[in-house]
């Protein structure tokens, strides 16, 4: 099993929630500290063994600071050494499929043949950030993953005479590394979702959710898969969840209450998310959907259900037994809910010590 | 759009036609299932001068054992044209018509102005044994439950098309159309379903690796009968080659949103 570090590159200032957030409050140096704070954390990651290091996109937040992911991803390809560098991933259908296919190409070539590509549709108010109708987001996203796929293989200049995209002549430079491309990966929690991840025989993560959506939504992937032929392995399947790991599960607890409130950047736009709804973003089981993340839980509630990995070490380990066994999940991708510095520091360095290794002796 | 039925006496056959639209002469090459019109006919139709060819031995046709190979079939075609008093021509064609296509584009380069191959049949895969006409119908479409149920065609019917494009086609020499087309200079556009069940898409990348001046477009979620899966999209890019050739690849569209 593997472990991947993620950070949103949350903002490291006082800001309000929303969204979209208004930049009065926004400081030149509180960002720059967010940017050097995590790459100092991504660095340690990658040199106390994490598998991976991950970085997402999302956009006018201080809930995370790297609108294009692509742009961290190749800053940490210089300074991440031996971890895949996974992006999870553009929000493929308000972008251009050519330029995610050659960004991805350019951090592979740089990395190593090191890239993991995750291809997202995106939270629903992202679709108001570049103008694009959440009517079109699943069609979009089916068209621009064929045409990623192509893009990376295909040797001969081509066109494309799509629905949402026409090109007339592609034929990228650099090309990705790894043949026939780099892994790839897409949200699975919808039925959609799974079952188109599941045709197109690419692995799926799960975020924002609980574990119980999580294996209704595993048993549909699997079912879909069976159906077109091929079986997932632990490596198709990432658990996206949050993370705070102390000496002692009492220690552990004692962090949280003590530091700042969870969720406090909230990207929450009831209004907007009211719209989106009225689309066909949520596809057709739609209340699981948009409820998966509609209340923050307690702390109690959130580890039963998988949301967050809490405790001291061997609580963790066995946190995540109840993931591995629900899901079959063999990747974690896991982000610090404590943002305290010197408590990140800890607690990266403590999962890399203490539970990593049984992980790794599970392969 | 009105298609007229004609015949025209060429080579020793006389050959069926339907004819539509003004302007410059384009020429269709239908596929081994026979000719028959559909959407993007009529599109193409409202901007050229339609001639859709009925290759002797298709239809109600008698049986054509004459015709020994695409070469062969190249130069009837072209004595039609010469007989319908046409010099200079667009040409297309579809699977069969496709590789008709290419063959009388090689033969006939200082006539062709420009070519369009629709899931070309040139380059295709070994198939041992021939799908049902259920399974034909699967295969041809991206989305068959989005195409009108029609009867099938007559059995006899099927099986004299089929046997006459399958035997003319494998006896055209492969060497012998790479190094026409090697030498060939006339603009071609190869569109090709994203979809296509019946000739691997990837296939399509031959022609682009040999003609000197090819441009391979692959339609988005059409299979090998992209003309009846997606029309608008077929018609939209082949209308802009035929209009520019090679200059289609430079975007002409007006991308102001308002004024």
């Amino acid at each position: 099993m593997k472990a991947a570090f993620f950070s949103p590159v949350a903002y490291q200032g006082t800001a309000p929630g929303g969204w979209p957030v208004p930049a009065d409050a926004y400081s030149d140096e509180a960002a720059q500290h967010s940017y050097n704070a995590s790459i100092e954390r991504f660095r340690l990651a990658d040199e106390t063994g994490w598998d991976w290091v991950t970085v997402a996109e999302h956009h006018y937040s201080p809930f995370s600071l790297t609108p294009n992911p692509m742009l961290l991803a190749g800053a940490l390809s210089q300074v991440v050494r031996k971890a895949k560098i996974a992006v999870l991933g553009p929000t493929v259908p308000m972008l251009n499929p050519v330029r995610v296919a050659e960004e991805f190409a350019i951090l592979d070539t740089m990395s190593g043949g090191r890239v993991i590509a995750g291809l997202m549709r995106g939270t629903p108010n992202e679709y108001v950030t570049y103008n694009i109708n959440p009517e079109e987001s699943r069609e979009r996203f089916r068209e621009a993953l064929e045409l990623i796929r192509m893009v990376w293989t295909e040797p001969q200049p081509f066109g494309w005479q799509g629905r949402h995209y026409e090109f007339r002549a592609v034929s990228i430079w650099p090309r990705p590394v790894q043949k026939p491309h780099p892994p790839l990966y897409m949200s699975g929690s919808s039925p959609e979702s799974g079952a188109l991840a599941a045709r197109s025989h690419i692995g799926i993560g799960f975020a924002v959710t609980t574990l119980p959506l999580a294996t209704k939504a595993i048993a549909h992937y699997r079912s879909q898969a069976a159906a077109a032929g091929w079986a997932p392995t632990p490596d198709d399947i990432i658990y996206r969840c949050g993370l705070h790991i102390a000496a002692s599960d009492e220690q552990a607890g004692n962090d949280l209450t003590s530091g700042p409130p969870r969720g406090r950047f909230s990207i929450s736009n009831p209004a907007l998310e009211s719209a989106v709804a009225g689309t066909s973003y949520y596809g057709r089981d739609f209340e699981a959907q948009r409820n998966r993340v509609a209340r923050l839980p307690t702390i109690k509630d959130a580890v039963e259900q998988g949301q967050i990995l809490l405790g001291g070490p061997e609580s963790v380990f066995s946190q995540i037994m109840k993931i591995r066994q629900l899901i079959g999940a063999g990747i974690l991708d896991l982000v610090l809910i404590s943002q305290d510095d010197g408590k990140a520091r800890r607690a990266i360095e403590l999962f890399a010590n203490k539970v990593l290794p049984r992980l790794h002796d599970m392969e | 759009m009105s298609f007229q039925e004609r015949y025209v006496e060429a080579d020793g056959f006389r050959i069926r036609y339907l004819e539509a639209g003004q302007g410059a002469p384009l020429i269709w090459f239908h596929g081994g299932g026979g000719l028959q019109l559909n959407k993007l006919h009529a599109l193409l139709a409202s901007k050229h001068r339609l001639i859709a060819l009925e290759v002797p031995g298709f239809g109600d046709s008698p049986v054509n054992q004459r015709t020994k190979n695409l070469a062969e079939l190249a130069a009837t075609m072209g004595a039609a044209l010469t007989a319908l008093g046409i010099d200079q021509f667009d040409v297309m064609g579809i699977s069969f018509g496709g590789a008709l296509t290419l063959w009388t584009t090689i033969l006939l380069a200082d006539r062709v102005k420009s070519a369009v191959l629709l899931a070309p049949a040139a380059y295709r895969p070994n198939r041992s044994t021939p799908p049902t006409p259920e399974q034909m119908r699967n295969m041809l479409y991206a989305h068959p439950e989005r195409v009108p149920p029609a009867p099938p065609p007559p059995a006899e019917l099927t099986q004299k098309q089929m046997a006459l494009a399958i035997r003319v086609m494998a006896a055209s020499p492969q060497a012998e159309m790479e190094a026409g087309m090697k030498d060939c200079k006339v603009p071609v556009l190869v569109l090709m379903g994203t979809e296509d069940r019946l000739i691997p898409p990837a296939m399509a990348r031959h022609y682009r690796e040999i003609l000197p001046d090819c441009y391979l477009v692959m339609v988005y979620d059409a299979a090998h009968a992209l003309d009846v899966d997606r029309p608008e999209a077929c018609f939209a890019v082949i209308d802009d080659f035929l209009m520019r050739q090679g200059k289609f690849v430079v975007s002409n569209e007006d991308g102001a949103i308002f004024p």
